[in-house]
């Protein structure tokens, strides 16, 4: 391979889907557009977390998200849009430009510190029990297995309850009741 | 990373393909543009109104049970590569788990959520 | 032979998605848009820790994700199912019209 990797490359043009799906998944005016832009954001973080060598997130990625949480949502976008002219159909004026910039500028001074942090603050940490190699060797989904059912026994089990509250808030908000 | 490259060239193979089918069908084909081909095909009514049906709500709620017992599935892959080691113990903790969903699964069924009516 | 993405580049992708995801969530109007770009900021910081747990080699940051998508999950259940009801109740998923507590 050459002087940048392979690795390297691959990661740019993913980047690059991730940011230009993720933008016209904000602006488009279709929701159903922004649905399917949105698939195409979470193809490419799972492609992302495969090069960053957590092959198990990237799989759940895949299923969860792209799967079965962008199904719903496609769902309900069918429930409840009959038509597509989503931000026009209000009797209350629109935002105006100036303040649509002034949200935006907002969030890039946002976006400016973010970047500022990432490229400037030097990260500490304990360097961690699982280099990428021996993660590999062992497995990647045995290994989140092995700290899931070990050190984080409780928040497994929390996370049951959480799934049991969720399926009961649901069925109790959306069921018909007669 | 190398084992990841037969996927790689499916998606180009895939990408190339599709384009190759599309453009080729749009350069290559000659096109007639009449009112008769534009029109609705043969048996087909002009459409009153709008086109999008409202979907109906049980929809919703089976497609929501899908999502969660997901996550559940979700859970049970990498507890299915450890259940070795961990013996009675890893056994007995995702029983406790199966049993809340399930708890979950038998509230929406005395609900009536699952029935079509 | 393949070496390893450094971890700023990843840093920086994660702090480009939040904002992106935050100026959609501020200035779209249609509640289920704004919910996805919710989504989209919680990829982003999925995307934080996967990058810090590959950095410092700890399979820690997996584990957080995953729980987070556990969360993304039950919030798209209970959340969706609430976009649903308040449609049927005021025939419209607009955030500037949907503003009354009481149904």
């Amino acid at each position: 391979m050459d002087a940048l990797g392979f690795k390297f490359i691959l990661f740019m043009i993913t980047a690059l889907v991730v940011i230009v799906s993720s933008i016209l998944m904000a602006t488009r005016k279709n929701p159903i557009h922004s649905a399917l832009w949105m698939i195409v954001t979470f193809f490419a973080m799972a492609v992302i977390y495969l090069l960053l060598n957590a092959q198990f997130i990237a799989v759940a990625q895949v299923m969860v998200y792209a799967g079965a949480i962008m199904m719903l949502i496609l769902f309900v976008i069918m429930m409840v849009n009959m038509d597509k002219g989503d931000e026009k159909d209000t009797t209350k004026a629109p935002w105006s430009f100036g303040k649509k910039m002034a949200a935006a500028l907002l969030m890039v001074i946002l976006l400016v510190e973010l970047l500022f942090g990432a490229l400037f603050y030097r990260m500490t940490a304990r360097v961690g029990d699982y280099p990428a190699d021996a993660v590999a060797a062992a497995g990647n989904a045995k290994t989140v297995g092995a700290l899931l059912y070990g050190q984080y026994l409780f928040p497994f089990e929390v996370a049951s309850i959480l799934l049991l509250i969720g399926i009961v808030g649901a069925v109790v908000i959306a069921k018909r009741n007669k | 990373m190398i084992e990841y490259i037969p996927i790689l060239v499916l998606l180009c193979f895939a990408i190339l393909i599709a384009v190759l089918i599309v453009g080729a069908s749009h350069l290559l084909g000659h096109r007639i543009s009449r009112k008769a081909k534009l029109s609705t095909y043969e048996c087909g009514m002009q459409t009153i109104g709008p086109t999008r049906m409202k979907m109906n709500i049980r929809y919703y709620i089976i497609a929501m049970l899908f999502l969660i017992f997901d996550i559940e599935i979700m859970f049970l892959y990498p507890w299915a590569l450890v259940t070795g080691g961990l013996k009675m113990f890893g056994f007995v903790e995702m029983l406790i788990f199966v049993a809340v969903l399930f708890v979950g699964y038998l509230y929406v069924w005395k609900k009536g959520a699952l029935e079509w009516e | 032979m393949f070496q390893e993405i450094p971890s700023g580049l990843c840093l920086v992708l994660s702090g480009i998605i939040f904002s992106i995801g935050a100026i959609g969530a501020i200035t779209r109007r249609n509640v289920i848009v704004i919910f996805m770009c919710i989504e989209l900021m919680l990829n982003a910081v999925n995307l934080a820790f996967i990058a810090s747990g590959n950095a410092f080699s700890s399979m820690d940051g997996a584990v957080f994700v995953f729980f987070i998508m556990t969360v993304a999950a039950v919030e798209a259940a209970v959340g969706l199912a609430i976009f649903v009801m308040v449609f049927r109740l005021q025939g419209t998923v607009n955030a500037d019209e949907v503003n009354l507590l009481k149904g």
